[in-house]
């Protein structure tokens, strides 16, 4: 996408400025949605997106700036503004570069620049529709979405890299609106994976339909949730947000490096109860979190963060492995080429166990079984959390009883990963969007049912 | 900015001119920034960001339909393959009878001089300020370390061309200035942020944000829940500000029309206590959503939502009125990569009678930051639960500071559960909204 001798031009240009390390990121994304509304398409969208950020690092100084143009002279003219209050001696010296193929890890069927298959995403979106209003005749509307986008990165840096890399990226969702008359409640599915639409041959319409009709309705009958401390069975795929919250963002060199994780001095010392083991992996196969290179340049790995319970890797970027001495773990990540990168997760889970569903519920006296989780939050500083339940259930002396709504669970990432005292072995991985000091990234959460002995529910009985 | 608006002009007019050559009628928006963004660490910069960007959203109909293309890139042929990406897309979609391009010919402008005054505070004098800002909070009193902080000088230029002759142009500036303070004592910790902003860089005042960020944790620093039961809150400007944006969709002409607003035929009902007054207000200077038209070109003006309890009005653009056989209230919102939309400009409550002594009488929960409005409200059943912190107050006397707790309720149903409603309406810049403390009875508080 950019010239390589405008690439060179312009990182000797940042080098001559005295940066200890120059790079170039250069973004080409097209993006495609389909939107159904009331049986029919609503819209349907599609865009460029096109811009270089120049990143220069003087120290563990950041400078950072990007534009819409790809001319040298914009690109010179955007570093020498940007060092104009660092400038010094020049430290380093060019190389030549070196391009990197990366191993390509997710190989995709249909991408959208080979064409944006409206026909067949109206298609897909309208029997999930139709297998929605088809579960009952209380589903008084649904909404769905069908958004597909192909993401070029090239990459320059002073250290000789040049690589490059292009990122297929599918998501699919439905959302179902269950009305009696006086009160109305939202059941919804997603899909999504690092591959072309091709994922429509994998995921089944009706069975999107049907699942957030589902939802919705149980959602519909639902009454207010119980509050206090009390221990809550967390449902498996996005119930995966809990460790996401709860735990991962507080591994991020991105706080780490400031003293800003309750986390930071922990490497080696157990920071969980001993059934927990967790992990961060870039490699699965056309997950959702997947890449093949950071973008950083650095080809995607998989990190064992805890190892039953202990604490045995961060998640490291390039300035974060220099500000912390740790070794980076291809974790550099950004939303776009607005956003310098930063320590992200990819495919973040907790790992299966052996404890059955049946033995969860029945040690349960009085507590929440919360199936489905939606979205969170968590102050890295103190590691205070919380997230959102979509479909749970009250559980009493060992038996499911009826479902709750209106529920959020919140903590400490310390306090809770001590209360898991149970994981099963229904493993299964969700797709999510996570916002951080580097934009939104896809990010998968995941982990099997799991057990947490104390937890504070708010509800609203 | 990446173009001069007559060069933006001419550019406008020649995609508006391929789109009428294709049968279509179109409106294009330009969306230009330029932003510059520092942060400090131990004393020194840790981050410089300059920007400028420059993003083209077409929006056309065809026979009826309409489709939707943007481009960050101006050359021809991008521009032009945004007409066609548009014209294809407008095919698939349905027929929307009631949504038109703006028969407007006006041409219309903001006043820079209000919204994009200029200072001669030069770049070092805003690095100073960051660093200060960094330094001064990182030295006070069981501050371990100033994780997030920031300042920032943002100018946002939008133009709006139809193919029917309207040139909308506006242009503000944003100074922005933010920190975090994470406190420490006897291994108990506590992180708040506060942020500042206005329209001239010398009106940000580095020792008044430290000082009330570093109130704010300390305060909270040693909070504790309190006993589960059903209490009175009062939130804080920006909480409440929060909370209200949050549910705002339910005065959506859009939602409505597309049947998820369950305000929708209830316009002229009571839905709330007949104290409360709700206005869209955009023509307050004083707040970032000041606004004098809309995304369609629409004139603004001050709107009645609720009156005196009753819901008096949907907020609309052209489509969402002609569907509901009335007039757009110049509540069209739209975005470069997005369709047509409504959005509130600035929400104003008008002040009730309560003077402290009635709205802070007895004890109630004062909630000074809500966690988790993302995700656990639910605008369409009204249903929500939050993370909080705050204090248990007792005639207007902070007393226990609480940390570890969530508040949960249903919006619709706490509008009808005002005990008292504040004499003082106080500026939230974040949401750019003017509303007086309102006192809500009966919320259900976990600890």
């Amino acid at each position: 996408m950019l010239n390589n001798q405008v690439a060179n031009t312009v990182i000797d240009h940042a080098l001559s400025l005295g940066a200890d390390f120059a790079e170039l990121f250069i973004e080409r994304n097209q993006v495609n949605a389909v939107n159904s509304l009331s049986s029919e398409v609503q819209s349907v969208q599609s865009g460029i997106d096109f811009g270089i950020g120049i990143r220069m690092i003087y120290g563990n100084k950041v400078l950072y700036g990007y534009t819409n143009k790809n001319d040298e002279a914009e690109l010179k003219k955007i570093a020498s503004a940007l060092a104009a209050k660092d400038l010094r001696d020049p430290t380093t010296s060019s190389t030549s570069f070196n391009f990197i193929e990366p191993m390509e890890l997710h190989p995709v069927g249909l991408p959208l620049s080979q064409g944006s298959e409206v026909a067949s995403k109206v298609a897909y979106l309208l029997k999930a529709d139709a297998a929605a209003r088809k579960a009952s005749n209380l589903i008084s509307q649904t909404r769905g979405i069908c958004m597909q986008r192909q993401q070029a990165i090239e990459l320059f840096n002073s250290e000789g890299l040049h690589t490059s890399d292009t990122r297929h990226y599918i998501r699919t969702s439905l959302t179902a609106i269950a009305s009696d008359g006086s009160e109305q409640a939202t059941g919804s599915r997603t899909e999504g994976g690092l591959q072309g639409w091709e994922i429509h041959e994998h995921i089944d319409a009706s069975a999107t339909g049907d699942e957030a009709a589902r939802q919705a309705l149980v959602n519909l009958s639902a009454q207010p949730c119980p509050s206090g401390r009390m221990p809550v069975v967390i449902g498996n795929g996005f119930g995966g947000v809990i460790f996401h919250e709860a735990c991962g963002h507080l591994l991020e060199t991105t706080s780490v490096a400031k003293k800003a994780s309750v986390f930071h001095d922990q490497m080696g010392e157990m920071i969980a109860n001993p059934a927990v083991s967790a992990v961060d992996d870039g490699t699965l196969t056309k997950e959702w979190g997947s890449i093949n290179i950071d973008d950083e340049g650095m080809q995607t790995r998989k990190t064992q963060l805890i190892k039953d319970g202990r604490l045995t890797s961060f998640l490291v970027d390039r300035l974060g492995a220099q500000q912390t001495g740790f070794d980076r773990t291809g974790s550099g990540r950004r939303e776009s080429y607005k956003y310098a990168p930063a320590s992200r997760m990819r495919n973040t889970f907790i790992e299966a166990g052996n404890d059955s569903f049946e033995d969860m519920i029945s040690s349960m006296e009085r507590g929440i079984y919360a199936s489905h989780m939606g979205g969170g939050s968590v102050q890295p500083g103190t590691g205070e959390f919380n997230f959102a339940v979509t479909e749970g259930y009250y559980v009493e002396n060992g038996k499911i009883q009826h479902p709750v709504k209106a529920a959020t669970l919140i903590s400490t990432g310390p306090a809770v990963l001590r209360e898991i005292s149970m994981v099963g072995s229904d493993f299964a991985l969700a797709s999510g969007m996570c916002g951080s000091v580097s934009g939104a990234v896809p990010t998968s959460v995941g982990q099997a049912t799991l057990k947490v002995d104390d937890i504070l529910v708010g509800g609203n009985a | 900015m990446s173009a001069q608006p007559n060069d933006n002009q001419q550019l406008a007019e020649r995609v508006l001119s391929k789109v009428q050559s294709e049968g279509a009628s179109g409106d294009l928006i330009i969306d230009a920034g330029e932003s510059l963004s520092l942060k400090a660490r131990d004393g020194e910069l840790e981050e410089y960001k300059v920007t400028s960007s420059q993003i083209f959203g077409l929006r056309i109909i065809k026979d009826g339909r309409v489709g939707t293309a943007y481009s960050e890139a101006s050359d021809s042929d991008a521009l032009e393959s945004m007409v066609e990406q548009a014209l294809i897309n407008a095919s698939f979609a349905r027929v929307e009878e009631f949504e038109k391009i703006s028969k407007s010919d006006d041409t219309l402008a903001t006043d820079n001089a209000l919204l994009c005054p200029t200072d001669a505070v030069s770049i070092d004098e805003k690095i100073q300020f960051s660093l200060d800002l960094e330094r001064k909070l990182a030295s006070m009193d069981k501050v371990k370390n100033v994780p997030y902080n920031g300042v920032q000088d943002v100018t946002g230029q939008r133009q709006v061309f139809t193919s029917n002759g309207l040139n909308a142009q506006s242009k503000s500036r944003t100074c922005l200035s933010f920190a975090y303070a994470l406190v420490e004592e006897d291994d108990v910790n506590a992180m708040e942020g506060l942020g500042q902003a206005a329209r001239t860089f010398p009106s940000l005042d580095v020792d008044a944000l430290v000082k009330q960020v570093h109130l704010n944790t300390l305060s909270i620093l040693h909070g504790k829940p309190v006993p589960s039961k059903h209490y009175d809150v009062i939130f804080n400007a920006e909480t409440q500000a929060e909370v209200f944006h949050v549910f705002a969709s339910m005065f959506s002409g859009k939602s409505a029309k597309d049947g998820v607003n369950p305000m929708r035929d209830k316009v002229g009902e009571a839905i709330a206590d007949p104290r409360l007054t709700i206005l869209d207000n955009p023509s307050l200077t004083d707040g970032f959503g000041y606004a004098l038209f809309d995304a369609e070109g629409t004139a603004t003006d001050k709107l009645a939502l609720i009156n005196q309890g009753n819901l008096a009005s949907l907020i609309h653009n052209s489509a969402t009125a002609a569907y509901f056989d009335t007039h757009s209230t110049g509540h069209a919102s739209r975005g470069p990569k997005s369709t047509l939309g409504v959005g509130v400009h600035q929400l104003e409550i008008l002040a009730g009678t309560d003077g402290d002594s009635s709205l802070k009488a007895g004890t109630y929960l004062e909630l000074v930051n809500l966690t988790g409005l993302h995700s656990g409200a639910n605008p369409l059943s009204g249903n929500f639960s939050f993370g909080a912190s705050g204090y248990l107050c007792k005639d207007g006397i902070r007393g226990q500071a609480i940390r570890g707790i969530t508040v949960a309720g249903n919006f619709f149903d706490m509008l009808n559960k005002i005990a008292a409603i504040g004499d003082a309406p106080v500026w939230d810049w974040e949401h750019s909204s003017l509303m007086p403390s309102i006192r809500f009875s009966d919320l259900a508080i976990s600890g």
